[in-house]
């Protein structure tokens, strides 16, 4: 096969690190090419580098054969590179036709909305795609939502396709119907360039697959001629030992009972509709479902952050529904959020202002309307030694560290909190998988002491090797409730996708 | 086709954020605004026919060139503290309190009926009853908007630039009616009482007891933001609202007592400012002090100590450019101007010291 892209030595400078070193790999035509690696280990700073996001500091990008430099997304479109990122680009109040056009005429130009519906449909028609092409982004699944910016990407004729961690966001279901899909429009010559860290996706769909390790590219290899062993070995360099041990069995005791839950989302619609279930001591219960079918609104109700309409939650017995944040914390509740960022680190905070988020009035870290400093920091370096925290000090502000290391901020916090149950929402997502492993064995040790743990996942590998019981979540409500040990991921992902159990 | 790499004749250069502001960047900051903003104003100074080295003479003599330009630059600047730090503590918290100009009014009011009220006190008692009314006055007039914002969502924005209106109304009918002198033509209160003025820090100068408090204040605030559990609410909520809201920082609480006390301290500038400078209470006294404190806050890198040092400049300012409209006689615009043009000059800088050039 030809070659479609080539990069020669491409590197990355950052004020820092290089992300990027020297790397030289081709994507050909025709081919899904696998780019594997942990996270920051360079993956999507290569792919910005050929979308023209980031401009390489060394290295040549041949396209079809010629020298380009791709200095802006708008150039690599016009060369004919799309690329579908992780957090979609498009506008919810437009319908599906307007997002993807949006950009293509010059101004100059009236839209042509007819000859434009005709050339989606049939792109549509072709790859077996149905969408309504006049409803609006917001009205759309997450699934739906990513088939626009695929179109958006095939609209413009691309001729390399670039998708960022595309399954992410779907169910097994949905992801196998993606690369289906994907190995379709490699028949017609398209060269995909699919960025990912789950090996089995690699394993499912790609030709050939590069792994980066540290800014570096490891090998190039063909997808048939290496195992997932391989793989592993050579994106985190020494061996990974998946399986966990667990030692002890659940108590009877329940540590959270919740009975028919109802809560409002943020778009007036009801999230939460009726979720009963009972977490008891020294459990991990598994909340499996594809984001978005209310376990965001779940953990912020059981956090006092988002009040329920009906329904009870009680903590030991006692009625703590719609109680304050605050008092539910004190209560010896914690709660890994979803969303980092967004819900569980103020990155502008010193680490050792974010290890004592929540508790700046506990009389362990002041002294009247004054905080103890000394005591903060004394406290933050054992932890951080505790935690194997990796930063420069206690004062570092926590936007500077890596994402697996903001998460070990977090979990220390939270795992000194939680004297009942710990409420954790995508521990691992979007970590390393040496941190990942670290992350399970905390997650154990917590449940052997007796602390019942609520864990919602999308990695399905991830709730089967800790879970004790799994229950699926869909559309507000609990569809099914599965005993671990003899669950099977098919099962599991046919209720995800909202398939109830039907007993025969 | 774009970007073949033989036909490129773009910029070679393009601006990068930095991750972290220069430190050299932010040293030079200030020195580089101040001679472009002088080299820009000297445009304007020539273009209305006065000599440029005669005006810029002029304005530094006005501003630091004796004792007294020095102790009346810090006149200037004690209002404008004390305003800057109202504007930073609210900003911090990321509530944007644009009412400090009404909530002085509102201090400066409550001010001026304790001093009628209490005015049988002797000065010891009667000087700090009229500065807590002045924070009580401040403080309402920032648990308005503040309380309106946590119950019905209402932008602070809007209603604390209306409720700039309405105190200002509100002392146009007290002056114009109940509070009259009736026997002056203007609209205006009687003489202040005598007990109630500020004491005169040094004799023969204008520079009152205020100026102590600000930077009292100034340095409390300091102590507030950085020190105490309820500054690290404050800038939680400012940094990351919703992160706040999870870890169980009562967002509600938190806005109200961040308007007080950024009332309070509005407040006090009106307080200070009447009892140490004017005769009176009238209508036009004390304009545009708050609107400046947004300035001074935002310049000052919402930080006390920037505060402190940028309502200095602007005390400055205000002294140089009138000198040199005295001295050379240039219209009063062009004193606006230049004002305007060392601002944003020093602005412009701050932010250019987050970016960097950068190599294609």
């Amino acid at each position: 096969m030809e070659t479609l892209i080539r990069t020669e030595e491409l590197t990355k400078r950052f004020p820092r690190v290089v992300a990027n070193d020297a790397i030289s790999l081709d994507v050909r035509y025709g081919e899904i090419h696998c780019l594997l690696g942990e996270n920051g280990a360079g993956k999507s700073t290569f792919s910005e580098c050929l979308y023209g996001a980031y401009q390489p500091t060394a290295g040549r990008i041949f396209f079809m054969g010629q020298q380009v430099q791709i200095s802006s997304p708008a150039d690599a479109i016009a060369l004919g590179i799309g690329m579908v990122h992780q957090h979609f680009v498009l506008v919810p109040p437009l319908t599906v036709i307007e997002n993807i056009i949006a950009g293509t005429s010059s101004l100059s130009q009236l839209v042509d909305y007819r000859r434009a519906e005709e050339e989606i449909l049939q792109l549509c028609d072709q790859y077996g795609v149905e969408l309504d092409l006049y409803a609006k982004i917001r009205q759309l699944s997450v699934g739906e939502q990513q088939w626009v910016e695929i179109l958006k990407a095939l609209y413009v004729k691309a001729k390399l396709l670039i998708l960022d961690e595309p399954t992410a966001v779907l169910t097994p279901q949905e992801s196998d119907k993606l690369f289906d899909v994907l190995q379709e429009m490699t028949r017609e010559g398209l060269g995909i360039l699919f960025i990912t860290h789950k090996l089995k996706e690699v394993m499912r769909v790609s030709d050939r697959v590069s792994v980066l390790r540290k800014g570096k590219l490891v090998a190039t290899v063909d997808t048939a001629s290496t195992t997932k062993e391989e793989l592993t070995k050579m994106m985190v360099g020494r061996e990974i030992v998946f399986n966990v041990e667990k030692e002890t069995i659940p108590s009877v005791e329940p540590v959270l009972e919740i009975s028919d839950l109802r809560a409002m989302g943020d778009r007036e619609q009801e999230a939460l509709k009726g979720v009963s279930l009972t977490l008891h001591k020294g459990e991990i219960l598994a909340l499996a479902g594809v984001a978005g079918n209310g376990q965001k609104e779940l953990y912020e109700v059981l956090m006092g952050v988002r009040s329920a309409s009906s329904g009870k939650v009680l903590l030991q017995g006692e009625d703590i529904t719609n109680k304050p944040t605050s008092y539910i914390m004190s209560r010896g509740v914690g709660h890994i959020p979803g969303d980092r960022l967004n819900e569980g680190l103020i990155t502008e905070f010193s680490v050792a202002e974010n290890l004592i988020l929540g508790e700046q009035r506990s009389k362990s870290y002041s002294s009247g309307p004054l905080l103890d400093f000394k005591k903060i920091k004394e406290i933050a370096r054992s932890q951080i030694s505790k935690f194997d925290i990796v930063t420069p000090s206690e004062d570092t502000s926590s936007g500077t560290l890596s994402g697996g290391n903001q998460q070990k901020v977090i979990l220390a916090r939270e795992f000194q909190r939680c004297s009942l149950c710990l409420l954790a929402n995508q521990p691992t997502r979007g970590l390393d998988i040496g941190v990942i492993e670290y992350v399970h064995r905390q997650l154990l040790s917590k449940r052997a002491e007796g602390i019942g743990i609520l864990l919602a996942s999308d990695d399905l590998d991830e709730i089967l090797d800790l879970a004790d019981r799994i229950v699926v979540i869909y559309d507000g409500r609990i569809i099914g409730i599965l005993d671990a040990s003899d669950a099977k991921i098919e099962e599991i992902g046919l209720l995800m996708a909202g398939v109830e159990e039907t007993d025969p | 086709m774009i970007g073949v790499d033989e036909k490129v004749t773009k910029l070679t250069f393009k601006f990068q954020r930095r991750t972290e502001p220069s430190r050299l960047g932010q040293a030079l900051a200030v020195p580089v605004a101040l001679v472009a903003a002088l080299a820009v104003s000297s445009i304007l100074i020539r273009a209305a026919g006065a000599n440029v080295a005669e005006a810029l003479e002029a304005m530094y003599l006005g501003a630091f060139g004796s004792q007294n330009a020095l102790l009346e630059t810090l006149v200037q600047a004690t209002p404008l503290i004390f305003t800057g730090l109202a504007v930073t503590v609210a900003f911090r918290a990321r509530i944007w309190n644009i009412g400090a100009e009404g909530q002085l009014v509102a201090g400066a009011i409550t001010a001026y009926w304790a001093s009628v009220t209490f005015s049988g006190l002797p000065s010891i008692a009667l000087i700090p009853t009229v500065l807590f009314f002045a924070t009580v006055g401040g403080a309402l007039w920032g648990i308005i908007p503040g309380y309106l914002k946590v119950r019905f969502e209402a932008d602070e924005i809007i209603v604390t630039v209306l409720l700039n209106y309405v105190i200002q109304y509100l002392l146009s009918y007290l002056l114009s009616g109940p509070w009259r002198d009736p026997n002056a033509f203007f609209i205006q209160t009687r003489l202040l009482p005598e007990a109630a003025t500020l004491p005169i820090l040094f004799s023969k100068s204008r520079l009152h007891l205020g100026f102590v408090i600000a930077l009292t204040v100034a340095f409390v605030a300091y102590v507030l933001l950085w020190k105490t559990s309820l500054g690290y609410e404050i800038r939680a909520l400012g940094y990351r609202p919703n992160v706040a809201r999870h870890k169980g920082i009562n967002v509600a609480k938190t806005i109200v007592l961040v308007m007080a006390i950024s009332g309070a301290i509005a407040g006090l500038a009106g307080g200070t400012e009447l009892f140490g400078i004017h005769p009176r209470l009238r209508l036009d006294a004390m304009h545009g002090f708050g609107f400046t404190g947004i300035l001074v806050a935002l310049l000052g890198r919402l930080h006390p100590g920037g505060v402190v040092l940028a309502a200095i400049l602007f005390g400055a300012l205000v002294n140089g450019s009138s000198r040199m409209q005295i001295v050379t006689g240039v219209p009063v615009a062009l004193v606006y101007a230049i004002q305007s043009i060392v601002i944003l000059f020093l602005m412009a800088a701050d932010g250019l010291s987050r970016f960097q050039l950068r190599k294609r």
